[in-house]
């Protein structure tokens, strides 16, 4: 029988074989793919905002966050944080805190600041593992914390991913 | 980008004195997290920016922490106020012990 | 024997589908059929711009990483290399006074290696013939960066590429080549960029082939690098198309795509270095 299709039993495993697995390939999208070794550095936002700021109040408000709604390259997303917090000699933002929810370490970056920026402003282009808010934090000289949240859809590319 | 550590920042044009400016600043960096693999399945070290001061004149304006979540050759934009002529140097420096700095000179009008 | 005579019956409708999936069709017969896009022009914009907005733009606007790499290919164009002790500079001018404006017209046929010169190939024959020097592997940050000056020395200018007397069999060939289908996925180029152009890929939009060859060579966040159009077509369009035998650089069915493609983008004005996700 074998000889009448003219395909080895081996010749036919590999082609079903290739083409099964085509298929299966088609199915499994890179991005669901956990990178494993991390998986015990993982850290959850709650954990690192407690670690940053302990019981302290954080306030929503006087921040703002632009970023893409969607974000093509999870590798490079162009955020900007910013605030109308006022940069005086004796209340100024002195610290800003950005933080990406859906990263396996969450905590993405900090800058001190002093009056001397003149602005409490900051833009960075950030890795994103999957779509989760970015959350800015802003800790005034006086001892105040406000923050701001932004959802960012991360996208798996077609073919220009 | 072969090279590590080549820094391009720009200034606005015609400054004012007192005027608040944006500073954009780009360094080549390859940002590696030290969670991914080569294709011989061998995990790449970790090798990133952690570090980065801002000096205008004398004075330290930022200073920011950063991990391995920043992009590949990482882009930042920050403000300074405008109110002397100095120069404003940016020092970058990574896990590995690699430092790199470049200035660019404020003249304000 | 039923049983097995009904197996290998499977069998042989298993092994039709799956000789289907893999055999690239690598033959059009006849006169190619074109494509017209599903789509109006203003609603490809329209859609388009929705999508992506201006982030890229804005994005190289603040600061490209390529820039870096067209520092770098000034340095590289002004030294001195080879037998002969020249530079490109000691022809062109110092800062490549006299090549304003000669990327315009790049791809274009040649008599001399009859067939169709891009500009690193260009490169690399000023490098053996003039200067004495070796010639650079293609898609490699020494090459690209010096593509990427020379280019930039006509930043703004429109593409003018021409097409008749001795260069249309080759613009054929091209256009031949990026209708034929390829890979396991038994797809071409026109399908995606013209016929679908501005219809969703899972989450892109379909790029107009319009546009593919105005800003190379381009930073692409994907590969974290700056590159040349043919490493955008080799190593991800056709890849993607999972084609076991991918192209060499510079091989004459490429030069031939990228002189079709360049042709389409005629009239826009080169944009160099290009930013992309």
């Amino acid at each position: 029988m074998k000889e009448n299709i003219g395909l080895s039993r081996r010749e036919f495993i590999k082609a079903t074989g290739a083409a099964c697995a085509a298929f299966l390939m088609a199915g499994t999208l890179p991005g669901l793919v956990k990178p494993t070794s991390a998986a015990e550095a993982e850290e959850k936002i709650g954990d690192v905002l407690k670690r940053h700021f302990g019981d302290r109040k954080i306030e929503t408000g006087h921040v703002d966050i632009k970023a893409p709604i969607i974000a093509e390259n999870g590798a490079v997303v162009p955020i900007t944080v910013t605030s109308d917090l006022p940069m005086e000699k004796d209340n100024y933002v002195k610290k800003i805190y950005i933080y990406a929810e859906g990263n396996i370490q969450p905590y993405v970056a900090s800058s001190n600041l002093t009056p001397a920026n003149g602005k409490a402003e900051l833009a960075l282009r950030i890795k994103m593992r999957k779509t989760s808010n970015v959350r800015a934090v802003f800790e005034t000289s006086t001892g105040k914390l406000y923050e701001g949240i932004k959802s960012v859809k991360v996208t798996i590319g077609g073919c220009g991913g | 980008m072969a090279e590590v550590g080549k820094i391009r920042i720009k200034l606005p044009q015609g400054i004012k004195k007192g005027e608040v400016i944006p500073v954009k600043a780009l360094i080549t960096h390859p940002m590696e997290t030290g969670l991914r693999k080569d294709k011989a399945g061998k995990p790449i070290p970790a090798y990133y920016i952690n570090d980065v001061k801002v000096y205008y004149g004398n004075d330290l304006v930022s200073s920011m922490e950063w991990t391995i979540a920043i992009s590949a050759d990482p882009f930042m934009t920050f403000y300074v106020k405008a109110d002397k002529a100095a120069p404003l140097k940016i020092v970058y420096k990574d896990n590995k012990g690699g430092t790199f700095e470049d200035t660019v000179q404020i003249n304000p009008q | 024997m039923i049983k097995r005579a009904l197996g290998g019956l499977i069998a042989l409708l298993l092994i039709a589908g799956a000789i289907s999936v893999i055999t690239p069709q690598n033959s059009i017969a006849g006169e190619i059929q074109e494509y017209t896009p599903n789509i109006s022009a203003e609603e490809y914009e329209k859609r388009y711009n929705e999508f992506y907005g201006d982030a890229t733009k804005k994005m190289a606007e603040e600061g490209n990483p390529a820039e870096m790499l067209l520092d770098d290919g000034k340095a590289l164009f002004q030294k001195v290399d080879g037998s002969k002790g020249k530079s490109c500079a000691s022809c062109h001018g110092q800062n490549g006074e006299k090549l304003k404006g000669a990327a315009t017209t790049y791809p274009k046929y040649n008599a001399g290696i009859k067939g169709i010169i891009t500009l690193p190939v260009q490169i690399n024959r000023c490098r053996e013939n003039q200067m004495g020097a070796k010639p650079w592997k293609y898609d490699t940050p020494d090459i690209v960066a010096v593509e990427l000056f020379v280019k930039s020395l006509s930043n703004g200018m429109p593409i003018k590429i021409s097409i008749d007397g001795p260069a249309k069999p080759f613009y054929e060939a091209g256009k031949k080549m990026y209708y034929t289908r390829l890979g396991q996925w038994n797809w071409n180029c026109a399908i995606c960029h013209i016929k679908y152009s501005g219809h969703k890929t899972r989450a892109n939009i379909l790029s107009t082939n319009r546009h593919h060859a105005d800003h190379w060579p381009t930073y692409r966040m994907a590969w974290q690098s700056t590159g040349t159009i043919q490493r955008r077509i080799i190593n991800d369009c056709i890849k993607n198309m999972r084609v076991d035998k991918l192209p060499e650089y510079e091989s004459e069915d490429i030069r031939n795509l990228e002189f079709y493609l360049t042709y389409q983008a005629n009239g826009l004005p080169i944009q160099v270095p290009g930013l992309r996700f």
